[in-house]
Parts: C-alpha cells; sequence; structure tokens
C-alpha cells in the first residue's frame, strides 16, 4: 500500500511537470503582470482586492467623491472600452472609475483597479480622447501592479512568515500590517510617487493601449501639455507624479504619425457627459 | 473500505492532473464568451474558484470547458495555473486551504476590512458607491461601436 502511494505521488509529480505547457501559456497570457512583493509571498487577486478597497476608502476619507452618475458612467465606459484592450482585463471585481470633488489635477489608482481622475483633469480635458489618455496611463499602473510594488518589502516578509507558519501573527499585529500597508500605497499614490522608470513606462504602454482601443495616443500629449501650461503657473498637476515638461518630452518622442479618426460622436457624446 | 475510497479519490484526482488541463477561475465573476473577444456573445458567467478543463490556448484567450460540458473563451487574466490542492482531501488532512490559510495570515481580507469601518480614515460607504456603478460589457460594446472605437 505504501509503495502505491509513493507511485501515485510519483504520477502527482510528473503530472505537475505536465502542467507547466498549459501554465507556460498562462503566463504568456498573463506577461508582466505576476508580483512577488518582497521576497516572500506572492499578492492574489483577492488580497489585491481587498487591500484596494482599503486604500480607495483612505483615499475618499481625504477627498470627497463627485457623485455624479452621468459622468461617473461616461468614465466608465471610456475605461472599460481601454481595460479590455490591456492584458488584464479580468481582475478580482473588475475596474472601477470615479471623479473626486477637487480642483486640483490629479489621478490615480488604488491596487485592484478602483481609479480616482480628479474633477480639476475633467475641467482641464478639451476631449473624450483625453480623458481616455489619463485613465490610460492609471490602467496601465493597475496592470503593471505598481500600487502593490509601494507596499514595504518588510511588511510583506514579516506577513510571509505568518503565512508560511514561521511565525504566529497576533490578530492586532496583521491588522497593524494591514492598516501600515494601506498608507504605504496612500503615501505614494498621495505624496511619494511612483519612480520615474514606472511613470514613463506607464505613460508609454497607456499610448500602445490608446491606439489598440481606437483612442488617438496623441491626447496624451496634448493632456500633458495642458499640465504643463498650469506648472508654468506655478500650480502642480498631478503632485505624485514627475513634471509635466518631462513627459511631454518622451511621449512627443514616441509619438507616431496621427491616425485619422472621426471624432463627432466622441465630440457629441463628451459635451452631453462632461458639464462644466 | 475508508482506504478503498482514498485511494479512489486520489486516482481519479491523479488521473485529472495528468491530464494537466485545468485551470481555476479567480476572479469573482469570469465570463465565458462565444469568441476570443469580450464584445462578443456572453454565454456565461462562472464564479470564483470552478474548473475549467482548458482544450486549446488562442492568444491571451483559453477554449474551455466548464463542468456542464459548455465551451467557450475565457481570458487569462481570469484564470490561475494553481490547479487543485491535494492538500485538503489527501488522507488524514481536513480543513482550510493552504491559499485560505495564507490569505487568513497575511490579513487582507474582509475580516480585517470590517475591522476598520467605521474609523474616520475609511470611507467604505464611499467605495461602495463607486463600486456599484458598474457598467455591463453589452454597454460597453455599444459605446465602442458609436464611437468608432476597436
Amino acid at each position: 500500500m505504501k509503495k502505491l502511494l509513493q507511485l501515485l505521488c510519483l504520477c502527482q509529480f510528473l503530472a505537475a511537470i505536465k502542467i507547466p505547457i498549459t501554465l507556460g501559456q498562462l503566463n504568456k497570457a498573463k506577461k508582466g503582470v505576476e508580483l512577488v512583493a518582497g521576497t516572500t509571498h506572492t499578492i492574489n487577486e483577492e488580497e489585491e482586492y481587498y487591500i484596494g478597497r482599503a486604500v480607495a476608502a483612505n483615499i475618499l476619507s481625504q477627498y470627497p467623491l463627485w457623485k455624479n452618475q452621468t459622468l461617473c458612467r461616461y468614465l466608465n465606459l471610456i475605461g472599460k472600452a481601454l481595460v479590455l484592450k490591456s492584458e488584464r482585463p479580468e481582475i478580482f471585481a473588475g475596474y472601477h472609475f470615479a471623479v473626486l470633488d477637487s480642483r486640483e489635477a490629479n489621478a490615480f489608482s488604488a491596487p485592484g483597479g478602483i481609479i480616482f481622475i480628479s474633477r480639476g483633469i475633467i475641467d482641464m480635458a478639451g476631449n473624450e480622447d483625453e480623458i481616455a489618455a489619463i485613465l490610460a496611463h492609471e490602467i496601465r499602473h493597475v496592470v503593471n501592479k505598481d500600487p502593490l510594488k509601494a507596499i514595504k518589502s518588510q511588511r510583506m516578509k514579516t506577513l510571509g512568515t505568518f503565512a508560511a507558519g514561521e511565525a504566529i501573527g497576533s490578530g492586532s499585529e496583521v491588522l497593524n500590517i494591514f492598516k501600515d500597508s494601506v498608507l504605504d500605497i496612500s503615501g505614494t499614490l498621495l505624496q511619494k510617487g511612483y519612480s520615474r522608470g514606472q511613470e514613463k513606462d506607464a505613460d508609454l504602454q497607456a499610448m500602445d493601449l490608446l491606439a489598440a482601443a481606437g483612442y488617438n495616443p496623441a491626447a496624451l500629449l496634448t493632456i500633458l501639455e495642458k499640465c504643463r501650461g498650469i506648472e508654468k503657473k506655478k500650480t502642480k498637476a498631478f503632485s505624485a507624479h514627475p513634471a509635466a515638461a518631462k513627459r511631454v518630452a518622451y511621449v512627443e518622442e514616441a509619438l507616431g504619425k496621427a491616425p485619422a479618426i472621426d471624432m463627432s460622436v466622441r465630440n457629441a457624446r463628451f459635451s452631453k457627459s462632461v458639464s462644466r | 473500505m475508508k482506504k478503498k475510497a482514498c485511494l479512489l479519490a486520489f486516482l481519479a484526482m491523479t488521473a485529472l492532473l495528468l491530464a494537466g488541463k485545468v485551470l481555476v477561475v479567480q476572479v469573482l465573476h469570469a465570463q465565458l464568451m462565444a469568441k476570443p473577444d469580450f464584445l462578443s456573445s456572453n454565454l456565461a458567467t462562472i464564479q470564483k474558484g470552478a474548473c475549467l478543463e482548458i482544450i486549446e490556448a488562442k492568444g491571451s484567450w483559453f477554449l474551455v470547458k466548464n463542468a456542464d460540458g459548455l465551451k467557450g473563451y475565457v481570458h487569462g487574466s481570469a484564470l490561475a495555473g494553481r490547479g487543485i490542492s491535494l492538500s485538503g482531501i489527501a488522507p488524514g488532512k481536513k480543513g482550510a486551504s493552504e491559499e485560505e490559510l495564507a490569505l487568513a495570515a497575511k490579513g487582507f481580507n474582509e475580516g480585517n476590512e470590517r475591522k476598520l469601518r467605521g474609523s474616520r480614515e475609511y470611507d467604505f460607504s464611499a467605495v461602495d458607491w463607486v463600486m456599484a456603478q458598474a457598467v455591463a460589457n453589452p454597454d460597453v460594446g455599444d459605446f465602442v461601436r458609436e464611437g468608432k472605437l476597436k
């Protein structure tokens, strides 16, 4: 009986060797979205969702929501049109987009796909494609799992030891790590910002995403130029992002030939949905 | 008798793993589409944890068959390659899966969200409002077509 079980275990092992054929295909499909936080543990979809909800709740305790359902629906339609062309269209509870009632020009994304854009950006945008450009940049941060990378690696190592049973964390210890992880992310989104490399990647990938969805990638350049205009007046746009002038330079360099786009329907629905 | 039942279960699981073609839905609701395109007809919504038999890969999509024998396409981002953990069904072992234990230990879960609710630093009612503003894929399809998007 024991030998039989050993043989079965060997079969399981062989099966596990066979699985990577499928896993390889799966990983190809999910290229670039795997993340090992710190060195000890992988954050799964469900965990990302719950930490994302807490980060969003923390942001919403500081910035009020603009509960304009017409505008919110319009943003969600633009956002979903973009998301479906990304490498990560399916996330735990789907992507959600909302407007913060703030005249500051800003946008940020919580883990798990809750994306905020400020009323200041809506005021600044001249058309649907410019709003899509801002959302595409934030979607790319979610696809790249940049918000999760803001969690201090030491925290993830400690949680990893709890999860592996190497140490026992009390309920309050685990709750404190959860809260501190939320603050790591909120602090990065609202103040510290991502690295320049992460921002540049998000900008360049956003241009590809815009093109894939049928939006004009040059819209990212035009909205950034507007931000540069604001910054010349000594008012910082996108407080946790690099200076708009630097972003304009590399976006301009990466732009290809502008596609011919019929904007009539988009312009009409933009005017209908965005009241200033 | 009990040993025989365990052995049979073990054999069945081994056969399943040897096929090497089972993936698990890792999102709350995955869409089973008629074509490898979110704007094609939606055949069914598949719940988290469902096992899907992979028939073939097509780019970022998988042609799958669900437990009811329904075939369709699911995007790879909705699937996890964990397969089926044997730890929960191996003879003598019971209780939560390794994944459930890891999630509970890490605390990024609903239980700890409940502990934060009511605190001034977290406005979960506003988050719930945001989550309620979802749009359906058919509406996105209309939006894409009308706006001459792709």
